[in-house]
């Protein structure tokens, strides 16, 4: 536990004292600033005019719907393609610079080197998440917030985050090169959401429900509604830990080929 | 304290290393040379734990490093060729991460940090970032890491690589201070290094050992013959015919000028002499005259290339 701490504190560090992370940060900020109060205005807009026709779906008149979820959506965006930005170097640069000989000629098992990793990765996302958190924070001065369903929401996406960083882990297992460890990473965040597409096209009932259970948008679609069902925790887990998995057979790996 | 046996390690089809077997007591100083690619470096990475051999076995401190490789890594301190550092930290920060992560306690991570940083001399840059040291610091500091642990054996690929003349006698003084406290395979294709600091050498070629055994052996290995060191004014073209001609002279290389001449003779007095009378009879202008003795370098060309690299002038 001492050494995954080690491994965590370090990585961390390495965010910290970078620059680029907060050159990241900086820079999604800069585009949640200008989209959430576009959205505010428009959701304020539309309000006024409920006054006077009543077509509009009800959706659309609550903050959650309206606002919150469009904020999500843009978040998760960002995400696609600032973890990778976060987790190309963890272990492409390692292999680059040679300082894996180090990490593997040290009393560590490969499990503690891919964990110390991922936590580190975690909590960088976790910050990014949490600059989003703020603005619907900063709404509840002049809004009526239901916390709870906003928490569930944002748990919704740092669970998907969650699954990026392991992925994108993996990717930076497999290569040399940062460069290819993001681009390969993207493509895998991206495909994710299309998995559950092959739905559409199956015919056989067992087979679809296969792919809604593995589709990611299904599983975020009821959190950010507000619901915890214990079989999306599970998939979420899942597929962490798959990834998880993985990394750490590409790090041993190095040790027999 | 390590034992190797028929070691071998394939990549694909080419053998790294074939059926290596050696072994080293502890305290002692081993030097591990050959020419490049040789396979010193990947000997040296299986025993340290970090790659697998594809047969055979190492054993450190009676643990098998493919076996229980943590057991393994927790007792050696590993200086690979290419210094393993983080750009981005500072020295002093560095040196407690490598600590942490080779199992020092807590209590004694900040003592292990200043006592390595004072054997390696480091204790100036301390609060300096890696990327801005310069290639000697930085193999300082890789030597430092691989001392940070305390470790019982210490394992270093080409340690003087990179340095001053300054700094490399430092390293061989730190090397030789550190001789029976830790046990110490160090690889070199530096020959004065290896007669500096090591007790016993074992030589590589293609993979094979071509020889194991103390350096006074070793150097004795070309005893019965000797090295003439000719040095004249005026030579002439019949000087090679000549001095061949001689009893006693087995061959006659051209050195680095015309003037400078290097024989390989038998070992006797006699031969000297005769070399000197006829140099002087033919009017060559005699002006150095020493005998060579048979080193280190010799026997390591010897057995690692054959006698081909040096170009026979005449037989």
């Amino acid at each position: 536990m001492d050494k995954v701490s080690a491994i965590f504190q370090k990585e961390l560090r390495g965010f910290l004292i970078n620059p680029n992370f907060f050159m990241v940060c900086g820079l999604c900020t800069v585009i949640m600033s200008w989209i959430y109060p576009i959205q505010l205005n428009i959701f304020a807009q539309e309000l006024q005019n409920y006054v006077y026709q009543t077509q509009i779906p009800k959706q659309q008149l609550n903050i959650h719907y309206a606002v919150f979820l469009r904020h999500l959506s843009y978040l998760n965006l960002m995400l696609i393609l600032v973890v990778p930005a976060l987790s190309m170097r963890l272990f492409s640069e390692e292999r680059k610079m040679r300082t894996f000989d180090l990490l593997l000629t040290s009393p560590v098992t490969s499990a503690q080197i891919v964990i110390g990793k991922y936590l580190a990765l975690m909590v960088a996302i976790l910050v990014i998440i949490g600059l989003a958190f703020l603005y619907p924070a900063f709404t509840s001065i002049f809004a009526k917030v239901n916390w709870l369903i906003l928490g569930i929401a944002f748990l919704g996406i740092f669970l998907v985050s969650a699954v990026y960083a392991g992925m994108n882990l993996f990717c930076s297992s497999l290569t040399e090169s940062a460069i290819v460890s993001y681009v390969m990473a993207v493509i895998f965040n991206v495909a994710i959401w299309f998995v559950g597409i092959g739905g559409e096209i199956v015919d056989s009932p067992l087979a679809r429900k296969i792919f809604e259970h593995i589709s990611l948008s299904q599983h975020l679609s009821s959190l950010v509604e507000g619901t915890i069902r214990t079989g999306t925790l599970v998939f979420f887990a899942t597929l962490v830990f798959l990834f998880g998995f993985l990394s750490e057979r590409v790090v041993e790996s190095s040790r027999w080929r | 304290m390590i034992e190797v046996s028929s070691l071998t390690k394939k990549y694909g089809e080419i053998h790294a290393i074939e059926a290596l077997s050696f072994s080293v007591k502890k305290g002692e100083v081993v030097g591990f040379l050959g020419p490049n690619g040789a396979g010193k470096s990947t000997t040296m990475k299986i025993i340290t734990g970090y790659m697998a051999p594809t047969s055979g076995y190492a054993r450190v401190s009676g643990y098998d490093v493919f076996e229980d490789p943590l057991e393994v890594k927790k007792r050696i301190g590993y200086l690979p060729e290419t210094p393993p550092l983080y750009n981005d930290m500072y020295v002093q920060d560095y040196l407690r991460y490598v600590a942490q992560l080779k199992g020092v306690e807590k209590s004694k991570l900040t003592s292990s940090v200043d006592m390595a940083l004072e054997k390696t001399n480091l204790t100036e840059v301390r609060h300096r970032l890696i990327q801005n040291l310069s290639k000697g610091f930085r193999q300082r500091v890789g030597i430092a890491q691989a001392l940070v642990s305390d470790p019982e054996v210490l394992i270093l690929d080409e340690p003087t690589v990179g340095l001053d003349p300054k700094q490399v006698s430092e390293i061989r003084d730190l090397i030789k201070e550190l001789r029976g406290k830790h046990t110490i395979i160090l690889s070199t294709h530096i020959l004065p290094e290896v007669q500096a600091v090591c007790e016993r050498i074992i030589i590589i070629n293609k993979g094979k050992i071509v020889a194991e055994d103390s350096l006074q052996n070793l150097s004795a290995l070309k005893s019965g013959a000797q090295k003439i060191n000719l040095r004249i004014k005026n030579p002439q073209d019949d000087l090679v015919r000549v001095l061949s001609g001689l009893k006693g002279v087995m061959k006659v290389y051209s050195g680095a000028t015309r003037n400078n001449w290097t024989l390989d003779t038998e070992k006797q007095d006699e031969v000297i002499e005769s070399i000197a009378k006829e140099v002087m009879i033919r009017g060559y202008g005699l002006l150095e005259i020493s005998s060579a003795k048979a080193d280190l370098e010799d026997v390591f060309l010897k057995l690692t290339y054959g006698e081909e690299t040096k170009e026979v002038v005449h037989g």
